[in-house]
């Protein structure tokens, strides 16, 4: 017996499977996390691209902790989800590709905060986001928003 | 009844249901939507109760918007989805519920609105939200949460 088939045999992937309101429950909180970690990140990604050039770009990292909250949320969700039926999603593209641009959003993250959540030293101007920058803020959009429509279309895309 | 019998047999249901890739389309923008909406209303939110003050009140209740934008993609989607399944939704628990929600967070953000249009005291340039002002950011992320759940929840009646 596989792993994924292993998993769903689980008490806890069969629970979240058959449960009335186990599987509703985690597709709730997956929705509140995608949410959270859309509004921050996406804030961020547009300032970084000249939008509300008001805000401190620095600043910005402040609503990092809103992303993580969001970010955890869904991991837990995900893998609960993933749990009651795992051999499904593993062999879906449309999931492996959700898990690759989900993946590539991660790495544009950590580039970015890097890059621009570093505090200049007292008195140096502040970052302007140069067209790298801003290249890879366009891209993690594209990446969170085009991982919204995989995960959505899991249901009707092979 | 007859009314969304009506509807589930007008021109554009007709359209949705013998078009395959219509329906998961709609579902698709109706979560990009999502995640600007309540995405965006979190953050102005979150901001007025006193999370990441270095952004300035004034920037983040300029988001709306986006909010706005959000919105309209979901009031468009939402209501294709509505006539291509009418009798479905009609009769649905959680599909009320969630507009019940929906129309109690609109008259609280209206609320909201009207604070900061009638302010006489600048709080927002002055980045102090009277007490009240707070008590409507706190309804209005627990009521777009509650919007959030019972739509998730149409599907499991």
């Amino acid at each position: 017996m596989g792993f994924l088939e292993w998993l769903e045999q689980t008490d806890f992937g069969t629970w979240v499977g058959e449960s009335l309101w186990a599987y509703p429950f985690f597709e709730t909180m997956h929705t509140i996390g995608m949410a959270m970690v859309i509004g921050s990140l996406g804030l961020i990604n547009l300032r970084v691209l000249g939008y509300k050039s008001d805000l401190p770009i620095f600043a910005t990292h402040k609503l990092l902790p809103l992303a993580w909250i969001g970010f955890t949320m869904n991991l837990v969700s995900g893998l609960s989800l993933f749990a009651s039926d795992a051999q499904h999603f593993w062999n879906s593209y449309t999931f492996r590709l959700k898990m690759v641009l989900i993946i590539l959003g991660g790495i544009n993250a950590a580039i970015l905060s890097r890059r621009v959540f570093q505090e200049p030293p007292a008195g140096a101007p502040p970052v302007v986001p140069t067209g790298g920058l801003k290249w890879i803020a366009a891209s993690s959009l594209v990446f969170w928003f085009g991982a919204i429509c995989a995960g959505r279309l899991i249901a009707y895309l092979p | 009844m007859e009314f969304l019998v009506w509807l589930e047999h007008t021109a554009i249901a007709n359209a949705i249901r013998t078009t395959p890739w219509m329906y998961p389309t709609f579902e698709t923008l109706h979560y990009v939507g999502l995640s600007m909406l309540v995405g965006g209303i979190m953050l102005i939110d979150l901001r007025v109760l006193g999370f990441a003050r270095q952004l300035s009140l004034k920037s983040m209740i300029g988001l709306l918007p986006f909010v706005w934008v959000g919105f309209i993609i979901n009031a468009t989607t939402g209501s294709l989805l509505f006539i291509y399944g009418a009798t479905g939704f009609g009769t649905n628990k959680a599909f009320y519920l969630k507009m019940t929600f929906m129309v109690i967070a609109g008259l609280n953000a209206l609320a909201f609105d009207l604070a900061v249009r009638r302010a006489t005291l600048d709080w927002v340039s002055a980045d102090r939200p009277p007490p009240y002002v707070k008590v409507f950011a706190t309804l209005s992320f627990a009521l777009w949460l509650c919007v959030v759940t019972t739509g998730r929840w149409m599907a499991y009646r």
